[in-house]
């Protein structure tokens, strides 16, 4: 009976055994099997799914910490077809709350391709209508109705401009793909928009840690003032109406370190309409003026001349020239704004009464090596590397250009037949107010990122001209606009500046009804604390700069002490002396 | 009296009942520590679990935060634009200044404040948000820090 019990036992311990190892066996069979495999990777789509973190672009400050621009959320608004219960009632809800018809979501939720699992019905949605949306959809939920079953709503930022129309031709814009376009947005692009990363999210919670830290873009700081910009783009577009000009620019810059504090330019647009830049702009040079579009500036370009002249010692503020109202320069003749004879005059009075004829004399006397390669060295003719998309060169022809001709000398002398950009100016003429020292003009002020500041040092461009020859042309700068009691003068601040007046060339000549007026003049003489340049073009009610340009100068010049807190000479010259 | 007394205990320790109990008690042992240890396994596990899914929901929670951060942001500095704040300015009556009417005081050693911007990029540095210990670390590490260090943290 014992051995019976025994061998039963055995025989169902085997058996189980048996069985046991079966299942072992089956196991591993199966786990191995091509259809495991198969199972497997299904499982892994489950398990995750990649994913592209697009960090949040950086911000944009003024240097005073105004925001300019920033982000806010918009909503990708779709629909997960597996899941939707009734086409027409999710057609008519979002067709009322998206601003399109009841047909046009009803043919994308109808219409779309086979395998498509999710359509997007609309981007770019904003906050309000979304949490109406979602009113909506919590009510229904409420109710047990499942009638907008696979409405879903994606965040994601666009980027915002709180300013709008405010300092638009430096900022550029971002499109709806992330990119930038024109102004600080195109040329800090990489640094702005960051390192979108594309990873593995997984849907178990264990790998939470997985998930990586995308760094936001860079935020940058401006060396512009909102103030100011404010203020001189309000002066800017006074003037177009007052003096029927068709467009202008005015630029205030710092002369010691280039900082650029404003930069006014025309047409202007809401930033956060970017698409309405095709019925603003016929092209891109014309987005920013005063980089963008060079022409001829006339008289302001006799402060270079000048300057090369004093610096070689070619003349002095005494040397005497006796102007006959013509001169000749390779065979042309070559007549004063006036066509008038203006008799005895020193280089001040030639300065004063912006004669062509005693540029054009001193710029013989230097000789053409010496006045173009001062020009080279003052920047003409290359680009200043200010840190804006889309700078234009300007042109400068010199010996040995094919279509350079001896008389260029002398037209150049006064401006005529160079074109220029108003940054190229003003960075040639810092020299002049910064001792010698000429600065590149910035718009960076530092770099916001990982909670570290990085502050973008001033560059010098060269010292094209000596601190002596500097000071001595601001003097003479300075005595001539007192001289002639110019309307660029400010009361309580000593200020040197020049007038500068162009006929426009077209193709049978210039045209003598048709001019840009232009301005550059700095201060205080003794302290510069802003360097300013106008630029309008073809004033209606006077061709003339010293009518136009120059009161917009003082104006411009009045409201940048008073922003910047720049106490009038004699007070400064009060607490300077404690 | 002694001899049968060593018998009996013989016997008894020697019984097949006692044998079995040996055995099952041992099996038993073995099950229960395994129990123990898969219990243990389950309650980190649990626990691991329970806190990558905190970690996750704060994820989500820091990405909405930031969102509605950076919608604030540009919601303030539109209320505070220059043509809002100038608007405001003149329907309070305020109008521009005019150079006459500045006093300038000269106060020795003054200097203008930085933008506030600027000085939190500072303070960031130091407030950087890093995930503690427990979360990265494995046993073996935490073992090892244990025997270098002892219990002090």
């Amino acid at each position: 009976m014992r051995q019976q019990y025994i061998n039963r036992s055995l025989v169902l311990v085997f058996g189980l055994a048996i069985v046991g190892i079966g299942v072992i066996v089956q196991m591993f069979r199966i786990q191995n099997s091509d259809q495991a495999k198969i199972f497997l990777s299904q499982g892994d789509l489950y398990a995750g799914e990649f994913r592209m973190f697009y960090p949040e672009r950086g911000e944009i400050y003024d240097r005073q910490g105004h925001l300019i621009a920033g982000n806010r959320t918009v909503f990708e608004v779709g629909v997960s077809l597996d899941e939707m219960e009734d086409v027409d009632a999710m057609s008519y809800v979002l067709g009322t709350y998206l601003n399109m018809t009841f047909e046009e979501v009803h043919d994308k939720l109808v219409n779309s391709p086979e395998s498509w699992t999710y359509i997007v019905i609309k981007d770019y949605v904003d906050v309000e209508t979304v949490e109406a949306l979602r009113q909506i959809l919590q009510q229904l939920d409420d109710a047990n109705d499942n009638r907008l079953d696979g409405l879903g709503f994606k965040p994601h930022y666009q980027r915002s401009y709180p300013e709008e129309k405010l300092a638009s031709n430096v900022l550029g814009f971002v499109t709806r793909d992330g990119r930038g376009y024109f102004g600080i947005e195109e040329k800090y692009n990489d640094l702005l928009a960051g390192v979108p990363v594309q990873v593995w999210v997984p849907r178990d919670p264990n790998k939470a840690i997985d998930i990586p830290k995308v760094p936001n873009g860079t935020t940058l700081v401006l060396t512009l003032n909102r103030d100011l910009q404010a203020k001189v783009e309000n002066i800017l577009d006074q003037s177009l109406l007052e003096y029927g000009a068709n467009n202008g620019t005015i630029i205030v810059m710092d002369p010691k370190t280039g900082e650029i504090l404003a930069m006014a330019t025309t047409p202007r647009m809401n930033l956060n309409n970017y698409t309405d830049y095709f019925q603003v702009y016929d092209n891109g040079s014309q987005y920013n003026r005063s980089i963008g579009m060079a022409y001829e500036a006339g008289s302001v370009v006799k402060v270079l001349t000048m300057a090369a002249a004093l610096d070689t010692g070619t003349v002095t503020p005494e040397t005497s020239f006796i102007d006959t109202g013509s001169i000749n320069v390779g065979g042309i003749t070559i007549q004063n704004w006036d066509r008038q004879p203006w008799g005895q005059q020193d280089m001040i009075g030639c300065l004063q009464h912006s004669l062509n004829v005693c540029l054009a004399w001193v710029a013989t006397q230097m000789g053409s090596p010496t006045f173009y390669s001062y020009m080279e060295h003052f920047g003409l003719g290359h680009p200043t590397g200010v840190d804006l998309s889309g700078e234009a060169m300007g042109r400068l022809k010199v010996p040995g250009d094919s279509d350079w001709y001896p008389v260029d000398l002398g037209t150049n002398a006064f401006g005529q037949g160079v074109t220029v950009t108003p940054i190229q100016m003003l960075m040639a003429v810092s020299a002049v107010a910064n001792d010698g020292r000429m600065v590149t003009p910035h718009m960076l002020y530092a770099m916001l990122r990982d909670g570290h500041q990085y502050n973008v040092p001033s560059q010098y461009a060269g010292a094209p001209i000596s601190a002596q020859t500097a000071r001595t042309l601001t003097q003479m700068l300075s005595v001539s606009l007192e001289g002639e009691s110019s309307d660029a003068l400010l009361p309580g601040y000593r200020v040197a500046g020049k007038t500068g007046t162009a006929q426009i060339p077209t193709d049978y000549g210039y045209d003598p009804e048709r001019t840009n007026a232009s301005f550059i003049g700095w201060g205080p003489v003794d302290d510069p604390r802003f360097m300013i340049y106008v630029w309008l073009q073809e004033p209606q009610t006077s061709i003339w700069s010293s009518q136009t340009a120059a009161p917009i100068f003082a104006e411009v010049a009045e409201q940048t002490v008073i922003t910047l807190n720049i106490p009038p000479d004699l007070v400064r010259n009060q607490y300077g002396s404690r | 009296m002694q001899l049968q007394a060593t018998n009996i205990i013989h016997a008894y320790r020697q019984a097949p009942w006692r044998v079995q109990r040996q055995y099952v008690g041992a099996f038993l042992l073995i099950v229960i520590v395994v129990a123990l240890i898969s219990a243990l396994y389950l309650d980190v596990t649990a626990r691991s679990a329970l806190a990558g899914r905190e970690i996750q929901e704060l994820q989500t929670e820091i990405t909405t935060m930031q969102r509605l951060n950076a919608d604030l942001e540009t919601k303030l500095a539109s209320l505070t634009s220059s043509s809002t704040m100038q608007q405001r300015a003149l329907e309070l009556g305020y109008r521009p200044v005019k150079p006459g009417e500045l006093d300038y005081v000269f106060v020795p050693g003054y200097a203008a404040p930085e933008p506030d911007i600027l000085l939190a990029a500072v303070d960031m540095t130091s407030s950087s948000p890093r995930l503690p210990e427990e979360y990265t670390e494995s046993l073996l590490e935490w073992l090892d820090t244990r025997v270098k260090f002892g219990d002090t943290p």
